[in-house]
């Protein structure tokens, strides 16, 4: 059994010290992880990544031994955490255990590659990152707007609602969008876009 | 009841990213059956997570590299910000993914989500003993989907190096008692056992070394050994 557990770091000793561990804004990590979500806001986006982006070239580079490598690690973890971050609940768990989710997942993917040269990226199906809801009915429980969303989500046109509520509530991809409603990856891109732009401004307007 | 579990230290190197992925998925598969090993694993995925981009463990590796701070610190992080955030591309709410099932001898079995991506080789059978190969490319540590028919058993063996069943579906015996699925059963090579399922089983292996079958007539049989393995 030990063959194929690899020792763990010494510093490991140090997840249980959680005296240590108020150095981290929490609170500040799960508004800056809000407003990238919400706004696409690249000033967050930068505070977040100054903040991790480091550690985890770090981190990347002590199980890699590549700084290149490693460096690629960072890329396609912050590139996930600006793509996932309206997946980030923080009633689920720490910004920063979600994010360590992420790094470990594309960690274990890139060595994968390397050591047993698969390219199936199985890490999702083996660590699911903790995602936002699971079923349509969470969805409107979860949120605390989500009545004063269904409502305007009932404004957009009737094209516009299709695409949103296939790819926000029915959880089909783009692609599957595209096959199921016959019409091009484009036409359900802008039309998402669109869309989107529109609620934006609406939930905008309510929350003021 | 499952009453057999991964010890703490797979499930630190479940949390760390650390196992091959053969017993990594196994211990997914685990702890979604397991509600007890579910909450030791988010709660220590949480602890690592916190001591990982915990500011005092960087500043303490910081002194013993120097050098690599320096390197580091002049690494250009803006360009990768630029590039990372010129995409308005959102990742979906969630993923859709089919289920994704097997069938052994008329028997049909939905498998684990943390098996839906592995490639799955042709599946064999001797007697009441039917495999698929998981094809994850791990080298000597070998990964099966098993399944024994009913009244099926594998003789008595041992194995040179470790072995995981993990019970997906059905229920089997041996000395020790009974086992339900969601157990997870991982032997080494002092272990002995006998697994006899009166109504058909089928598990989820891991070994990294054929079974040795260890009695009298069933030394012929080492053959099977090699098959399960």
């Amino acid at each position: 059994m030990l063959s194929v557990h690899s020792v763990l770091p010494s510093h490991k000793a140090n997840a249980t010290s959680n005296n240590m561990t108020n150095k981290i804004n929490h609170p500040e990590l799960c508004q800056w992880l809000k407003s990238i979500a919400i706004d696409r806001d690249k000033q967050a986006f930068t505070q977040v990544f100054k903040f991790f982006a480091p550690k985890i070239q770090r981190i990347a580079q002590s199980k890699i031994n590549s700084e290149a490598l490693a460096a690629e690690v960072v890329q396609d973890t912050m590139s996930n955490v600006w793509r996932k971050a309206h997946l980030f609940d923080d009633s689920k768990g720490a910004a920063t255990t979600w994010v360590y989710t992420i790094m470990r997942n594309v960690t274990f993917d890139l060595l994968r590659k390397m050591k047993a040269n698969k390219e199936d990226n199985l890490s999702d199906d083996i660590w699911p990152l903790a995602e936002l809801a699971n079923t349509e009915e969470e969805v409107f429980t979860d949120h605390i707007q989500s009545r004063n969303l269904q409502g305007i989500i009932a404004t957009l046109p009737e094209n516009q609602q299709q695409v949103v509520k296939g790819f926000y509530f029915m959880e089909m991809s783009q692609e599957q969008l595209a096959v199921h409603l016959d019409l091009p990856l484009g036409t359900i891109k802008s039309r998402l876009r669109l869309a989107l732009g529109k609620l934006k401004l609406k939930i905008g307007d309510h929350n003021d | 009841m499952i009453k057999h579990h991964p010890k703490f230290e797979l499930l630190q190197g479940f949390v760390d990213g650390d196992l091959p992925a053969s017993l990594a998925a196994g211990i997914a598969i685990h702890t979604n059956m397991c509600a007890s090993c579910q909450q030791k694993v988010s709660q220590l995925t949480e602890q690592v997570a916190e001591a990982s981009f915990e500011q005092s463990f960087h500043h303490k590796v910081i002194v013993n590299d120097e050098e690599n701070l320096t390197e580091i610190a002049e690494m250009d992080f803006d360009d990768m910000i630029n590039q990372i955030t010129a995409s308005d591309d959102v990742a979906p709410t969630k993923a859709f993914y089919d289920e994704r099932s097997i069938n052994f001898k008329g028997m049909q079995y939905t498998l684990p989500s943390a098996l839906r991506n592995i490639e799955l080789g042709k599946t064999a059978q001797i007697g009441k003993l039917s495999r698929a190969r998981l094809n994850l490319g791990e080298g000597e540590i070998h990964t099966n989907l098993l399944h024994i028919g009913p009244g099926g058993s594998i003789p008595e063996h041992t194995h040179k190096g470790f072995e995981l069943t993990l019970l997906l579906a059905g229920t089997f015996a041996d000395a020790q008692g009974q086992y339900v699925a969601g157990d997870f059963i991982m032997l080494d090579k002092r272990d002995q056992h006998q697994p006899a399922t009166e109504d058909g089983c089928l598990c989820y292996t891991v070994a990294n070394d054929a079974l040795h079958f260890t009695q009298g007539i069933n030394k012929l049989l080492n053959p099977i050994g090699a098959f399960i393995y």
